[in-house]
């Protein structure tokens, strides 16, 4: 536990120290991808993504001054609009997506950006690491007191059997010098004693008690609850690996109450031109072709997949699941593993995506809820994520570590109680706390060190309960 | 004059009677309900049986594992649309005649709740609880699914396409078409209907209301050449003399008419203020008559003589002629004769209407704002109000042409005649006769029964549309949700049949097509704020409305038309005269389906679910008040109008004049919803005369006492506070809180209470010295408190406040639906209201003051006070409800327990129990019969998942056991916070609006934070000065909502 604490510190400290380092290295333009390309661009740089893979750009541009390259980078419609060979060249083949500008970026980030670019296409092929013990181990329990506790435990009733043993022996002692028998009580008389029977029940009903109160409290609690999805998105690979921004996908979060499942038509954003997964090939991003109505073979979206009957969407999707197996393969012709596998997925996009009420195949995945807040409670990501600025992670855990996501925190009161009562409120930069004039003077005169959410109400029911 | 005030709120209340203090004491009317329902007796045994169920269910749940929930994105995610984040859509609420700009909240793609759209110079931001309500009606189970033919009452499904056919087949017959509606106020609408009548020309189309107002269309076109209802500036008429037009709560455009109203009676500042004076000429206390500075009683009948009466009066005064006139009972006949002469002290600044539909009287009415010079000032006839168009003769003659067999097709849009019509059994025969009847109606009504298809129209919320409330004040309705059933626009229906080249049917919304290039081919050429169609048509769906200034337009009155007295209606002289008025929330039963509106008290009754009759009280001039006839309450009795007998449930009503009796339209509906069973259908009692409806009838024959209603359901007695009874023992004027508390002399139960202040204009000074002696006194008291000062805690940050106008509140009841409507608010039924068990948490309490034949009344909003020393919270056993520093009183209701300690210790009595689970519908066998339950469906109202969709997905849906209450609307703080600090700012007024504050007509609701001194709240309060202030100030449980005393402009003379 301790260990683990320290290897996070210790992480996160060295995440700064890199996040510091401003200079033109290949590090700096590790930071620089992810912030402003990755959207876009192929981390592996061998891959198109929505945009072109970057790998061997500069002996693409070899040709032109290095200049080309930057103003292509800070605008590239202009220098299309110029007619730059290289850059008509690029139009052509990749019309009408367009590249973002990055006007803001340096020459010196940009080079920081190639090297970075060159670092990761010459290097050897890595495969994503699987897993290791520690990931998901937040939420499995403490159960590292546990021995310390019982250790104690036995401890001292060791010391009090020894104990009841001198007092015993003390007796004896006393009796036989008023030359009385000694008594010699056997464990069971001891241990039938109107006192330790006294204690006994006096222990259990303490134990009974806080359990039934304990168990009470939790009831309806689903913490580590880490139900199967009808997807197997893993947010460790997409929030972990490519390091995809939370509120990319739950764009609710900053804005509504509800932190918001992306739409299918959010995942298409990549998944159209990334049609493959690293770890389940086609399996799974079937799904979301088959649930949107996208033609992986043909690149479009198909008019009227409404109407679509399970014939048609089965012949449409099996042809794709075939046609990538073969290709993966070198295959020319279909072979038994292969109609095996294309059967197989096609039973997964069927499993995950048929509609009890409706038995239709086409609309929405229908996501197993992780986090469950009952309906009493009123919870809005916004004031949170917005305002509060509290960091996804706070409240669902390493999220980026899950390849399953879990339910991290136990959601209970108490937990978000506590988390008022700590949590300082940012009275810099957002005037409406300017209308806290007592505190803010208080501040001034050192009569107070800070201001937290439940100084200014965050503990009153109806912040929470309307 | 004291605090005290004189205030009653009933008959027991003003006898001091003892049993009004047992009623009081009820604040949970727990009646042994074993002994009050026989389906209910509950045993040892059955206590034994649930114990043992609950004991297994609860181990069982235990050892359950928790049920898999999904989380179910898009396919493909609209871009305005953010899960978790409201959209509104800028939409109009139409029907009929009935108009409200509003904006429309939808949360994922589903409309849940009404606001008024500001940017209309109509509405103004108004809504009005018809308005609130829709919303429900959209999620109604009872909506016709699909096109089809209707065979015994039911529709049997037919694909569009075969529909469509027949009907086109039964067209190319080329017999004659009727069209049979209520007011049509879209402009493309009847560019539609045109192109049908162009396609077919045998095509006529028949426009009735539910309430007519044919007489003043007919009036108005004899009078000025104008057929059209012109715009009445309440706001800048200094006299205003209405003949029971109740142009406050449903005459015409009553929230346009509200809001200039009350601005011209606000209290701007206590040196020289000034209000209109509005006298109202009734027999029953109409919501607008309950508003009056002063009423004048006379009898239905009697409207055309006092109408003369008033004319011949303001005759005499300009130089007019007299025209004699019938009749009229000396007290009217005198006061009229002063309100004469105080109206031509007003030339050019009064206004006078009437709410009759007697041509006559509506000439003689037009000819008296004549010699007023109000012509063109205060009834200015520039911008035309188009909400009235119907015409009751015309219907006649189309019932004559339907009996002769000359109808091959009728299309009933958006009426209900067989119901509506006095003449519907008629009507209904007459109906039989046409071969093809195809109805549009959305349910399954009367008339829709009776005919051979349906063709189902959208809900508005799903439909496009537009309006023209007033000429040059455009309004578009654009739908709000996908429809929900296999309906059709009923402008598509009609293209289609017309076979119309300019119906594009490849378009995936033809109309809304249609509707686009009309607003360009037509209105984009009037006007020249826009250079483009499409900006033209982009920005005015974005405002909802558009607005042309109006062209002016003077008219003068016909010299050459001859005013008749002979032609008013004529006295009668039975014992007993009926008026059937229309009420504020289920108009003529065109709202009776409508579950929220049902469960509205009406405002001046203060009865739930059905229309009662309304019978006078009687004062012996010593002691006490009775009942006519000695009935009381809830007894049932048979009344004859017109040889036709009904047993109406009665309920005394202040102010009803002696000798008349009253009971509203709307009730008795026989098909098609939850207003079945409810109330009585009182239209074959109304009258015709020369071709027009009457609202009354000369002669009524009341029995004695037959029977009661045993669920007799009125609010009446129910959460009462300040009321006061003859104690037995103590042989005198005691007060019920205090009796019911047991303790005597507290200071938490004085005997005289500040609930109401009240006054006359004249006695401004005094009231507020009064009232600055009453917070002076008070203030003293509060500050011998044990309590420790919170005025740091509470100066910290915000501190959310309320501020009341009384002298705004007309009492109409928007606020009420739309906290039921934003904080999921059960409706509870009839028979729960009667046990006390409503759960609205905003009640409109009505005082009476005055005269206590012709008294005054006062309207209170009633909602949680949020007091910073409330008494609720320190005897909550679990510490449920607590406060917070923003000056909330809390409720948490997944930890409060249900002893109810609370609700007791409430002196506003505004807190509300779950008895039942109203709004998941318990399971449990003997609560399903108990919770809401429309007659017919099979599982109760809100079990339907259709109806749940309605649920504000912010607020917590209460379970059985817990008490509720206002929460300040916290969601919406909330939510006005968080836009707040997104913004790096401070809030605003604007960030957040209570719900019952954005739906109030008359801006009489202003919330916001009291530790703003420039917030609206702040500054409304200090406008008011000395006479805000706060209920049951004494009691120091220091409210964060305040009041203002009532003021009224009465002529003291007349009483």
């Amino acid at each position: 536990m301790l260990l683990k604490r320290i290897c996070w510190v210790f992480s996160i400290v060295l995440l700064a120290s890199i996040v510091a380092h401003a200079a033109p290295t290949k590090e700096a333009g590790k930071e620089l991808f992810t912030a402003n390309c990755a959207a876009c661009h192929n981390k592996n740089m061998k891959d198109n993504l929505t945009g072109p893979a970057l790998g061997g750009m500069e002996e693409r541009w070899a040709a032109y001054p290095r200049a080309d390259l930057y103003s292509w980078i800070r605008n590239s419609q202009s220098l299309i609009s110029a007619g730059h060979p290289r850059a008509v060249e690029l139009w052509n083949q990749w019309k009408p997506v367009l590249m973002n500008n990055f006007t803001g970026l340096t020459d010196e980030q940009i080079e920081s950006i190639i090297l970075h670019v060159n670092d990761v296409y010459t290097a050897k092929p890595l495969t994503p690491v699987a897993g290791t013990g520690d990931t998901a181990g937040g939420g499995k329990g403490d159960n590292s007191n546990m021995w310390l506790f019982g250790g104690l435990a036995l401890i001292l009733a060791l010391l009090a059997f020894a104990l009841m043993r001198i007092v015993d022996n003390l007796g004896n002692i006393a009796r036989v010098q008023a030359g009385q028998e000694p008594v010699r009580r056997t464990l069971v008389q001891i241990l039938t004693t109107k006192g330790a029977v006294a204690f006994l029940v006096f222990a259990l009903t303490l134990i009974f008690g806080y359990k039934t109160v304990d168990n009470a409290t939790r009831m309806g609690r689903e913490q580590n609850y880490q139900p199967d999805q009808p997807v197997a998105f893993s947010h460790k690979l997409h929030a972990g690996t490519q390091k995809i921004d939370c509120q990319y996908c739950h764009d609710g979060a900053r804005r509504s109450k509800q932190s918001v499942i992306p739409a299918a038509n959010t995942c298409m954003n990549c998944h159209s031109a990334v049609k493959k997964g690293t770890q389940s090939g086609t399996a799974e991003i079937t799904k979301i072709y088959a649930s949107i109505g996208f033609d992986p073979i043909t690149n479009v979206y198909i008019k009227d997949y409404d109407n679509w009957s399970d014939k048609q969407i089965e012949d449409l999707y099996k042809k794709w699941i075939g046609q990538e197996y073969m290709s993966a393969n070198s295959l020319t012709a279909m072979n038994d593993a292969g109609r095996s596998v294309v059967e197989t997925q096609w039973e997964g996009v069927v499993k995950a995506l048929k509609d009890d009420s409706n038995g239709k195949i086409q609309g929405p995945i229908e996501w197993v809820r992780v986090h469950n807040l009952p309906d009493h409670a009123y919870f809005n990501h916004a004031q949170h994520v917005a305002i509060g600025q509290v960091a996804c992670q706070k409240c669902h855990g390493p999220v980026e570590q899950m390849d399953i996501v879990y339910q991290y925190s136990t959601l209970g009161m108490g937990w978000c109680i506590n988390c008022h009562r700590e949590t300082e409120v940012k009275f810099e930069g957002n005037d409406y706390y300017k209308q806290y004039e007592r505190y803010h003077q208080e501040l001034k005169d050192g009569k107070r060190d800070k201001v937290t959410v439940s100084d200014i109400g965050g503990l009153e029911c109806q912040k929470c309960h309307y | 004059m004291h605090h005290d005030n004189g205030i009653w709120v009933s008959t027991e209340d003003l006898n001091r009677e003892e049993s009004f203090l047992q009623s009081a004491e009820k604040e949970f009317s727990v009646e042994n309900i074993a002994e009050t329902d026989g389906n209910w007796a509950a045993s040892r045994r059955d206590f034994l049986k649930l114990m043992g169920f609950g004991l297994g269910a609860a181990t069982l749940a235990a050892s359950c594992e928790i049920p898999v929930k999904k989380a179910i994105p898009y396919v493909t995610k609209p871009d305005e649309i953010v899960p978790g984040v409201a959209n509104y859509f800028a939409s109009s609420f139409v029907n009929g005649g009935d108009y409200c700009a509003i904006l429309v909240k939808t949360r994922e793609g589903r409309p849940i709740k009404i606001e008024g759209n500001t940017g209309s110079s109509v509405t103004n931001g108004g809504t009005s609880a018809r308005a609130q309500a829709m919303v429900l009606s959209l999620y109604d189970t009872r909506r016709i699914q699909n096109a089809g033919t209707i065979e015994n009452g039911e529709v049997k499904k037919l694909s569009w396409t075969d529909l469509d056919n027949k009907i086109k087949g039964q067209l190319q017959l080329g017999g004659n078409v009727r069209f049979i509606t209520n007011t049509i106020i879209s402009p493309t609408a009847k560019q539609a209907l045109a192109e049908f009548t162009a396609a077919y020309p045998n095509t006529k189309v028949v426009t009735y209301d539910p309430v007519s107002s044919a007489a003043l269309l007919a009036a108005n076109e004899q009078s000025f050449g104008v057929r059209g209802i012109p715009n009445y500036k309440f706001g800048e008429a200094d006299v205003i003399v209405s003949f029971g037009a109740d142009f406050l709560g449903t005459w015409i455009s009553p929230l346009e008419y509200a809001r200039e109203y009350a601005a011209k009676r606000r209290i701007k500042s206590l040196k020289g203020a000034t209000m209109s004076r509005h006298y109202q000429v009734e027999s029953h206390m109409s919501l607008t008559g309950s508003n009056a500075d002063n009423r004048i009683l006379v009898k239905p009948s009697e409207q055309g003589a006092a109408i003369c009466a008033l004319y011949n009066e303001v005759a005499a005064l300009t130089g007019g002629s007299s025209i004699g006139g019938p009749a009229l009972n000396d007290k009217a006949k005198a006061t009229l004769k002063k309100v004469a002469a105080e109206l031509t002290q007003h030339r050019g600044k009064s206004l006078v209407v009437s709410g009759s539909n007697n041509v006559m009287e509506q000439v003689i009415v037009n000819k008296i704002n004549d010699l007023l010079g109000n012509i063109n000032t205060t009834v200015d006839f520039s911008a035309v109000n188009n909400l009235r168009q119907g015409n009751e003769v015309e219907m006649a003659r189309l019932i004559g042409e339907m009996n002769a067999g000359q109808v091959a097709m009728a299309i009933v849009w958006g009426a209900n005649p067989a119901y509506e019509l006095p003449n519907a059994a008629e009507f209904k025969s007459a109906f039989g006769k046409v071969n093809t009847r195809i109805s549009f109606s959305g349910n399954l009504d009367e008339t829709t029964a009776l005919c051979s298809h349906a063709a189902p129209a959208h809900h508005p919320l799903e439909a496009w549309g537009d309006a023209e409330p007033k000429t040059g004040h455009y309004s578009l309705q654009q739908p709000t949700i996908a429809p929900l059933f296999d309906t059709r626009q009923a402008e598509h229906s009609l293209l289609e049949w017309a076979n119309s080249q300019n119906l594009n049917r490849q378009d995936e919304q033809p109309y809304y097509q249609y509707l686009k290039s009309h607003w360009a081919s037509d209105l984009f050429a009037k006007q020249n704020k826009y250079a483009t169609p499409a900006a033209f048509w982009d920005m005015s769906l974005h405002d909802g409305v558009f607005e042309m200034p109006p062209a002016p337009r003077t008219v003068s009155f016909n010299a050459g038309i001859a005013l008749n007295s002979g032609s008013v209606n004529q006295p009668g002289s039975a014992e007993v005269e009926i008026s059937f008025p229309e009420t504020v929330n289920i108009g003529n039963g065109q709202y009776a389906h409508n579950p929220w509106l049902q469960e509205m008290p009406d405002p001046v009754n203060r009865t739930v679910w059905g229309n009662y009759l309304n019978i006078p009280v009687e004062w012996d001039g010593i002691n006490n008040i009775n009942g006519w006839k000695d009935l009381n309450d809830g007894d049932n009795v048979e009344v004859e109008v017109k040889g036709q007998k009904l047993t109406c449930t009665v309920v005394r009503t202040f102010g009803q004049m002696p000798g008349t009796v009253a009971i509203a339209l709307g009730g008795g509906r026989e098909i098609g919803g939850c207003g079945v069973g409810y109330g009585l259908n009182v239209n074959p009692w109304l009258p015709i005369q020369g071709g027009l409806i009457q609202y009354f009838a000369n002669e009524a024959k009341v029995s004695g006492k037959v029977g009661e209603d045993k669920n007799f359901a009125c609010v009446q007695y129910h959460h009462t506070m300040g009321v006061k009874a003859m104690g037995k023992e103590e042989g005198k004027v005691i007060n019920a809180d205090e009796k019911a508390l047991g303790w005597k002399g507290f200071q938490g139960s004085l005997t005289s209470r500040s609930v109401i202040f009240q006054a006359n204009l004249n006695e401004l000074p005094g009231i507020s010295e009064t009232m600055a002696e009453f917070h002076e006194e008070a203030q003293h008291l509060n500050a011998q408190t044990l309590y420790p000062d919170q005025t740091e805690f509470y100066g910290t940050g915000l501190k959310w406040g309320m501020y009341v106008d009384l002298n705004s509140c007309i009492g109409c009841g928007a606020c009420q639906v739309a906290c039921v409507s934003e904080n999921n608010v059960p409706v509870v039924g009839k028979a729960e209201v009667h046990r006390h068990h409503e759960m609205t948490w905003l009640r409109i309490d009505r005082y009476f003051y005055g005269d206590i034949e012709n008294p005054s009344v006062v309207y209170q909003p009633m909602m949680c006070q949020h007091c910073d020393n409330a008494p609720c919270e320190n005897v909550c056993p679990v510490n449920a409800t607590n406060h917070s520093m923003e000056g909330i009183n809390q409720m948490a209701y997944n930890r409060c327990i249900g002893t109810r300690y609370c609700a007791n210790n409430c002196p506003y009595k505004v807190r509300r129990f779950n008895w039942l689970d109203y709004t998941t519908a318990d399971t449990w066998p003997g609560n399903e019969e108990r919770v809401f339950w429309v007659e017919g469906d099979d599982k109760p109202f809100y079990a339907d998942n259709l109806v749940r969709m309605v649920l504000n997905p912010d607020v917590t849906v209460r379970s059985r056991g817990v008490i509720e209450k206002c929460s300040f609307c916290v969601q919406r703080i909330q939510e006005g916070k968080l836009t707040a600090k997104r913004e790096s700012r401070a809030v605003l007024d604007n960030d957040i609006r209570t719900a019952c504050q954005t739906a109030c007509p008359t801006g009489a609701i202003v919330f916001g934070n009291l530790n703003n001194p420039d917030s609206e709240v702040n500054k409304a309060r200090e406008a008011a000065g000395a006479l805000a202030y706060q209920v049951l100030e004494e009691v120091n449980t220091r409210p964060g909502v305040h009041y203002s005393a009532k003021i009224r402009n009465a002529n003291e003379e007349l009483s």
